[in-house]
């Protein structure tokens, strides 16, 4: 037919790659530089290079937050924000303290319960996002009042325990065994975006309204998008609970600010529709690289906060402006 | 693929008697329309005749307020354009549905990508499978690895065409499929609406352009203010836009008055911006000149780079004889221009904001005194233009949102009338307006370039620049290909040179 | 208040809509006294109407500084540590004494606007989202605050605020207590700004439609970059008072003022998304707000319960305010 112009340049296939995923490639090449920086630092500390100790216990100490970016990250996607992050993984933290017991019966069944129980929670905030047509950022704040009020209430003190094996089950300390689980993510995550539902989460943060004329279902995307958040923040909940073997109904309050740094560090967009939860891993990552960088730079603690602040809009600006050079050529 | 063949009594899908208001204005009323299966229905009227909200509740995407659908003989209801696709309805909505961040592969296939025996998408298959698609459809010179947000807009429109055709349509609503496509593409798309005709299936569409209506349409529906005229086999272009518009053709515009001689107010020379270049004209005093073209062919860049709200990246402009280089918009105020937009709502107005506070937004500077508004100067100009203008408002208070297009378009213009400009850029300033309001703004324009003002008008209407302008300047691919001088055009030369058409009708 | 969900998106006038928002909060704030007398005999007496409004003085300032920033659809969540900082900076500036108080004073303001200036040129002119700029300000506001003070462990962070701004805060006129007078002095300058100047009404033009208000010439990074100097600064001046009003500083001082300021902006009817509300609601919403935090301290209600009826009245609030714009 007579539609054929003559056919542009196409983009070499590099190229493109590295394009299209910029956000994740700037994100894990920052992971690249912030852990040579690290082992860097570490070596002029220490006169030798970081080992399996320093490489398990990184590990495991950023599952919690890695857990987090990725349920961060799923309600991100559709253009929200989860600001109750924190208070899921208070309550299911206090939960799982309060009342799991030794036995795998025991252990089971509540993790079972405690991870129905994130979904469920997630739900209340996509109904009320979906259904309720609220503001994302208001509807979270106020459930994180509410989850922070419940976790409280299960479990009014610091204490509670763990039973060991669990403990042995989700956290091996002496090797880094959670990089299995890392990697078991990131096939996950490779898999969603596969799925229909993958596609959908993309598309409705994409363009809304476009993505109901393609005869998707916006409600229910959302809805997913915000339970299956709340099922990863209750995993993050159990993993912070087996970490420190006992719970702590405010233990995990610092997370909803650190999953949103995370997930701005990995490249995903607070506009929605533009990411990657693999990305936000490498941002949980690079968040904790940073705490340990200047540890070892024996830079007073007192000044950690300042810095890791500095760092974030350093890394937000600068990547729009490599975005901006790349994509003109 | 379900082939078959409806009886010529039984509609493929017909609406009947639908109304459908948006804060109290009727953009459809008691309208009804029935598409036979196996032809080509054009759907013409005015802007804001009501074609666009009548195509969206057909396809879906909007609720009527009253009346009936019905597909086949069965009456329906369409909560979601979901539930159209059920019945074999596709729609490709004037505002584009592709998602900008995800590949054209990805967007072509939306639902119905290769998957694996998971139940995964196969993402070594995808782009192979929409090149094979877009192949079939004689596309070869999009990528389906791009991403949305890397092509042009002619692209765009094609690329959500294809997406629609693929999936086997028994009714294909097109709404201004054309407005974006030069001469081949318009070509291409007519071939595949004859080939989906050959199949059985029913293919709608709009469009301004009377030539594209004439060539292809078996049936013509004509729409005036929310309601079917009447549907004809054939028709001729001035008895249509008579009933279009509800007068003669010659009657809406007032006579233009003849080309002044007077110095001149604004020069262009080699501009250049984002999506145009080498752009060279000159405005007298006192004169309309017009800006032709199709979407996205760079008018729209060029007037935003005039008025400084993008950046001009050489070339020399001269206003009033002094040389400008607008940084941002209140430079080209300060030198007497003024901009009215495209898109009125997104660009223009302040919806929820009071009438009042929409024209005195561009003086608001002026009428403070320490920071201060004066409150009661403001009231009397505002007050002034809404008499001047004749503003249909029941208060300066009333939320512009709330008045009816032309109305809304008369603040905008006010706004700016306010501001005394030398030049006024004008984009599309009758979009979404009424007759009566059209012929107002008409008058308007040319009193204002009576009153020794320059003009430069852009309209997608070519009828408008033909009865409107002084001379015309054709656009394409961003560079003035064409200078249709005074006087001896029509509104046919306006469209042949937009869309590229090698032979020129003398 | 849930048929407020189901009922059909009627379309109202805008101001109208505003009018209602804001009736509601002084209404709330009116049944909440109501309620409370109900339980607690007394409280919606004279005395006791004063104790809340004192603390939502307090409250009521920050939130003036979220109310400019929300009304063109940004946040400020910077404002912890602004206000902790400034606490901090008054007292070690000051030494405590009278002397340099009006110094320590300016020196704190000039460092909220400076705070606030990074923000709004993070903001307007680096594009970067206002979360994520205002985030990071809090983290770098909190690093310089431990850093610099040692984690108050200097030896001038001990001082107490000087006595001239410690009988500004709690001193007394015409029978009202100083602070409550600055806050009316606040709500009413607030008001006039945001009503009566042109850089009011150029801040309700950018809430509502940014790239509109750029075409019509409203020079809307400078008017940005200067909401957010504003928010600083009356972190930072919130700050003066607490520490004028308790006399020493401390750490996390600042910590329950974002979610207060959040929630009395919304509370007191403003849009989230911008352009809608004004400041008389937030106002109201404050003071709400410590009516409800008295009320329920005033029946011993636990912590959690507490926590959780916060989040719930909220929740109510938005349902009943209606659906966002988004929605037509």
């Amino acid at each position: 037919m007579s539609a054929s112009l003559a056919a542009p340049a196409r983009l070499t296939r590099v190229r493109r790659y590295l394009l299209h995923n910029l956000g994740l490639n700037l994100a894990l090449a920052l992971l690249v530089v912030v852990v040579a920086l690290y082992c860097g630092v570490y070596f002029a500390q220490q006169g030798r290079f970081p080992g399996n100790f320093e490489l398990t216990s990184t590990v495991d100490n950023t599952m919690p937050l890695v857990l987090a970016a990725i349920a961060q990250t799923l309600v991100v996607l559709t253009r929200g924000i989860d600001l109750s992050i924190g208070g899921m993984m208070d309550l299911t933290n206090a939960l799982a303290a309060a009342h799991m017991k030794a036995g795998i019966g025991s252990m089971l069944g509540w993790s079972a319960l405690i991870l129905a129980v994130g979904a469920g929670l997630g739900l209340v905030n996509g109904l009320l996002v979906a259904y309720g047509r609220l503001q994302p950022i208001l509807v979270t704040l106020a459930t994180l009042s509410i989850f922070q009020g419940l976790a409280i209430r299960v479990l009014p003190d610091p204490g509670g325990a763990i039973p060991q094996a669990y403990t042995d089950a989700l956290v091996n300390t002496s090797a880094p065994w959670a990089l299995v689980y890392v990697v078991a993510l990131a096939l996950l995550w490779l898999g969603f975006r596969r799925s229909a539902l993958g596609v959908a989460l993309f598309a409705v943060g994409n363009d809304e309204r476009a993505a109901r004329a393609n005869g998707i279902d916006v409600i229910r995307t959302k809805l997913a998008a915000y339970m299956m958040g709340g099922v990863f923040a209750a995993l993050a909940g159990l993993v912070l609970a087996a970490t420190a073997t006992s719970g702590d109904a405010t233990t995990g309050d610092g997370f909803t600010l650190r999953s949103v740094v995370a997930v701005v560090l990995g490249g995903v967009s607070l506009f929605g529709g533009r990411g990657s939860a693999i990305g936000a891993m490498a941002g949980a990552f690079i968040t904790m690289m940073i705490v340990n960088v200047l540890f070892f730079t024996a830079i007073d603690p007192l000044y950690q906060s300042f810095f890791e602040g500095l760092f974030l809009v350093v890394v937000v600006v600068l990547g729009a402006v490599i975005g901006r050079r790349f994509r003109r050529g | 693929m379900d082939g078959e063949t409806e009886q010529s009594g039984v509609a493929a899908i017909e609406g009947r008697g639908v109304s459908r208001a948006f804060g109290g204005v009727h953009a459809v009323e008691n309208a009804s329309f029935a598409v036979r299966a196996g032809e080509v229905h054009a759907l013409v009227g005015e802007n804001g005749a009501g074609k666009s909200t009548l195509i969206r509740i057909l396809g879906g995407l909007i609720r009527p307020d009253g009346g009936e659908i019905r597909v086949g003989d069965e009456t329906v209801s369409f909560a979601t354009p979901r539930d159209a696709h059920a019945r074999g309805i596709r729609t490709v909505f004037q505002e584009l549905t592709l998602f900008p961040a995800m590949s054209v592969a990805e967007n072509l296939l939306l639902g119905h990508e290769p998957r694996g025996p998971s139940g995964l998408i196969r993402r070594s298959a995808l782009d192979g499978a929409a090149e094979a698609a877009l192949a079939g459809l004689g596309i070869t010179h999009i990528d389906p690895r791009a991403l949305v947000e890397e092509t042009s807009l002619a692209e765009r429109q094609v690329i959500e065409i294809a997406r629609a055709v693929l999936r086997a349509p028994r009714v294909l609503f097109l709404d201004e499929p054309t407005s974006a496509l030069v001469e081949h593409e318009v070509e291409w798309l007519f071939a595949i609406v004859r080939r989906l005709r050959g199949e059985g299936r029913a293919v709608v569409f709009t469009s301004h352009r009377w030539r594209e209506v004439a060539s292809i349409a078996d049936r013509i529906t004509i729409m005036r203010n929310g309601t079917e005229v009447g549907t004809f086999p054939t028709i001729e272009e001035s008895e249509a836009v008579r009933l279009m518009t509800g007068r003669r053709v010659g009657a809406l515009y007032p006579p233009l008055a003849p080309a002044p001689t007077g110095d001149t107010v604004l020069a262009a020379e080699h501009l250049e911006g984002p999506g145009f270049r080498d752009v060279s004209f000159r405005l007298g005093r006192g004169e309309i000149l017009g800006f032709g073209g199709l979407t996205g062919h760079g008018h729209r860049e060029l007037f935003l780079s005039l008025f400084g709200a993008a950046p001009l990246s050489g070339g020399a402009l001269r206003v009033g004889g002094k040389p400008l280089h607008p940084r941002r918009p209140r430079d080209a105020m300060a030198a007497g221009i003024a901009l009215i937009p495209e898109d009125r709502k997104t660009e223009g107005l302040l919806l929820p904001m009071s009438v009042r506070d929409n024209l005195t937004l561009a003086l608001i500077d002026l009428l403070c005194r320490a920071g201060v508004i004066a409150r009661g100067r403001e009231r009397s100009m505002a007050q002034r233009m809404v008499a001047t203008l004749q503003i249909k408002t029941p208060s300066l208070a009333q939320a512009v949102g709330n008045l009816s297009g032309g109305n809304q378009q008369k603040v905008l213009l006010g706004r700016w009338l306010l501001a005394e400009p030398q030049v006024l850029l004008l984009s599309d300033v009758t979009r979404g307006v009424d007759v009566a309001t059209k012929s107002e703004i008409y008058e308007l324009i040319m009193r204002l370039a009576a009153g020794g003002r320059g003009v430069l008008l852009y309209s997608s209407d070519a009828l408008e620049l033909s009865h409107l302008c002084h001379r015309v300047l054709v656009m394409r691919e961003g560079r003035i290909v064409r200078e249709l001088a005074a006087g001896g055009f029509t509104a046919e030369d306006v469209v042949a040179a937009a869309v590229g058409e090698t032979q020129l009708a003398a | 208040m849930s048929e407020a969900i189901g009922a059909a998106p009627v379309r109202r006038f805008a101001l109208d809509a505003d009018g209602r928002r804001v009736a509601f909060a002084v209404l709330a704030a009116a049944a909440l006294f109501a309620v409370g007398d109900l339980v607690h005999p007394g409280f919606a007496g004279a005395a006791s109407i004063e104790a809340v409004a004192l603390n939502a003085s307090f409250v009521g300032l920050v939130a003036a500084g979220q109310c400019f920033v929300v009304l063109v659809g940004g946040i400020d969540l910077s404002i912890p540590w602004v206000l902790n900082g400034a606490a901090i900076l008054l007292v070690t500036a000051s030494l405590g004494q009278n002397a340099r108080a009006g110094f320590a004073v300016a020196l704190t303001l000039g460092m909220g606007a400076l705070v606030g200036f990074v923000n709004g040129f993070g903001i307007a002119v680096l594009a970067v989202p206002a979360v994520v700029m205002t985030l990071a300000m809090n983290g770098v506001m909190e690093g310089l605050t431990l850093g610099l003070s040692g984690g108050l462990t200097c030896g001038a962070c001990a001082s107490y605020a000087p006595p001239v701004v410690r009988a500004a805060v709690n001193g007394g006129f015409l029978g009202l207590p100083a602070a409550l007078w600055v806050w009316l002095f606040i709500i009413v300058a607030v008001t006039f700004v945001l009503g009566f100047t042109g850089f009011g009404r150029k801040t309700y033009a950018i809430g509502n439609n940014a790239l509109a208000s750029r075409l019509a010439g409203v020079n809307v990074r400078a008017i940005t970059i200067l909401l957010y100097m504003l928010s600083g600064m009356f972190s930072a001046l919130a700050g003066i008072m607490l520490v004028g009003f308790g006399g020493q500083a401390s750490l996390g001082m600042g910590t329950p003022f974002l979610f207060q300021s959040v929630a009395a902006v919304v509370i007191g009817g403003l849009d989230i998304l911008g352009g809608r509300g004004n400041y008389v609601g937030v106002a109201a919403g404050s003071m709400s707000l410590m009516a409800l935090i008295s009320v329920l301290l005033a029946v011993d209600m636990p912590e959690y319960g507490r926590s959780i009826l916060y989040g719930v009245v909220i929740l109510l609030l938005l349902l009943a305010y209606g659906r966002n714009r988004a929605a037509d």
